[in-house]
């Protein structure tokens, strides 16, 4: 057991140093969310919006950011070796794909408080924005945090099965999914066939829950549940995927090509 | 006693998208390594030393054969309690860019559970028999070659490894900084009593450091002994007619 926090705090060091040393993931936080959330806030105010519409959209901005943070770490903990080529040190050690994804997770949820805080902050200011009360927020938040985990391991997987050339995926996931899962809008605006999609993606129930708070209805019953089951599910089902794939990238010679 | 043993290790790599070729790494590789010795293996680039030593610490899975390290049969799933006793240095190595020299000792003592009393007091040691105490605030990126070579070797050592693997560790090093890293790697295989696999092109520094040696060509082995035993096989003073002499046997 002590190995194994031993493992996962060193993840949990590597990444915190790189998040604190790099100005790209600096203005991560800072510079993209707060501009997203500027420019919902003024649009909803040049089209007039009532203030549940406007705490609607400024969620959404709010919540976007927070996602593609905490995501971004969980990919960058497996990213940062692809891109210094150091990959194979990483493997060379007794690690388990587990101690980098928790690990990177851990500095991920923590950089999304921080964006979360900062953005409550400047949308509360500006736009008046409200957050809805904690037994919908925490929760919502849990979940969006577990999906940030899962967008990660999604990109981890996929640079495990094709390679470097894959790693712009980081960034393509979390958007293509915000927009399946109605980031800006309830999910039945969306066509059937995408709603059938949104409806296998947690992150649909998590924005729906935190939306209740605000009093809009829920398109699906049991949001919360569905989420979190269907983010559990995800979850142990990338990890075997992703066990899988570092065997085949062990077979083909991937992780030391990664490395090269 | 034998540490390390494979038996009949083949490894062939698929390369090209649209039009595949295979290319045979390793071929019927069987070797035997004892506990405690510096053993070597010698030959040109290209000729599989290196994806030798990456099966043996896990990285790659071969196509067939048997591998045996420290009595543990290693399968698919690399038992990491034993990866725990075994550490390997690369030649032209990368650590990640922006961590400094301390902050990557401590990130790998970390991965292997280092008590934190002693994380600080190892990497203290390490960095001042290594010379890079003046480094440790400096960037990966901002390191010069040997340094960085230094470094690969200062944390292959931080987990004390009963099993050591050296691949190609003065690769690129000026002369100078070669002979001291050869004189290093010798001081603490007798110091610590480890053992040391080493792969190098460099036909002297086989002769300096090893025990034993095995020679491989295309991905295989051509030959292996003691240093005497070579020669006296093979009729010759020195390494180089050594190594051709058993090619010319092979070819």
């Amino acid at each position: 057991m002590n190995w194994l926090i031993s493992r996962i705090k060193a993840f949990t060091y590597r990444n915190y140093i790189f998040a604190i040393r790099n100005f790209f993931a600096m203005t991560e936080i800072f510079f993209w969310p707060v501009i997203g959330i500027i420019s919902i806030g003024l649009m909803s105010g040049f089209l007039n919006l009532s203030g549940h519409y406007i705490n609607f959209l400024l969620a959404g901005a709010i919540i976007s950011g927070v996602l593609q943070v905490a995501q971004l770490d969980v990919a960058y903990g497996f990213l940062y070796d692809v891109w210094s080529k150091s990959l194979k040190q990483t493997y060379i050690a007794p690690v388990k794909n587990y101690d980098f994804i928790i690990g990177s997770w851990i500095v991920g949820v923590a950089r999304g408080i921080i964006a979360f805080i900062i953005l409550v902050f400047i949308a509360g200011w500006i736009f008046k924005f409200k957050l809805p009360g904690a037994v919908y927020m925490l929760p919502a938040m849990a979940g969006i945090y577990l999906s940030a985990m899962i967008i990660g391991m999604i990109v981890i997987l996929s640079i495990l099965l094709f390679g470097q050339r894959i790693d712009i995926i980081a960034w393509m996931i979390s958007v293509l999914m915000m927009l399946v899962c109605g980031i800006y809008y309830p999910v039945t605006y969306l066509p059937g066939s995408i709603v059938a999609v949104a409806k296998m993606l947690p992150l649909t129930y998590f924005l729906e829950y935190f939306r209740l708070g605000y009093g809009f209805e829920l398109s699906f019953s049991n949001p919360l549940l569905k989420g979190f089951i269907l983010s559990f599910i995800y979850i142990i089902l990338l990890y075997f995927g992703i066990e899988i794939a570092y065997d085949r990238a062990r077979r083909t010679g991937m992780i030391v090509k990664l490395s090269e | 006693m034998v540490i390390i043993e494979t038996k009949n290790v083949y490894k062939t790599y698929t390369r090209g998208f649209l039009k595949k070729h295979r290319v045979n790494a390793l071929k019927d590789v069987s070797l035997s390594i004892n506990r405690g010795e510096l053993f070597g293996i010698l030959g040109p680039n290209g000729a599989g030393k290196t994806t030798f030593m990456n099966i043996l610490i896990g990285l790659i899975i071969p196509d067939s054969g048997e591998i045996i390290i420290d009595g543990n049969k290693i399968e698919n799933k690399y038992n990491i309690e034993l990866k725990r006793k075994m550490n390997m240095c690369s030649g032209n190595p990368n650590l990640p860019w922006s961590l400094s020299v301390i902050e990557i000792l401590r990130f790998y003592s970390m991965l292997y559970n280092i008590n934190k009393k002693q994380i600080e007091n190892k990497i203290e040691k390490i960095m001042n028999e290594l010379e890079l105490e003046k480094y440790a605030y400096t960037r990966f990126d901002e390191l010069s070659t040997g340094n960085k070579q230094k470094l690969s070797l200062a944390k292959s050592l931080i987990n004390d490894p009963e099993i050591l693997l050296l691949d190609e560790p003065t690769l690129g090093l000026d002369p100078h900084i070669a002979a001291k890293t050869r004189e290093f790697i010798k001081k603490i295989q007798k110091e610590n009593g480890i053992t040391v696999l080493l792969t190098t092109h460099y036909m002297q520094e086989a002769e300096e450091l090893c025990d034993r040696l095995a020679f491989i060509k295309d991905g295989r082995i051509i030959g292996s002994g003691t240093k005497k035993e070579m020669k006296k096989k093979t009729k010759t003073k020195n390494m180089e007619e050594m190594f051709i002499e058993l090619a010319n046997q092979q070819n």
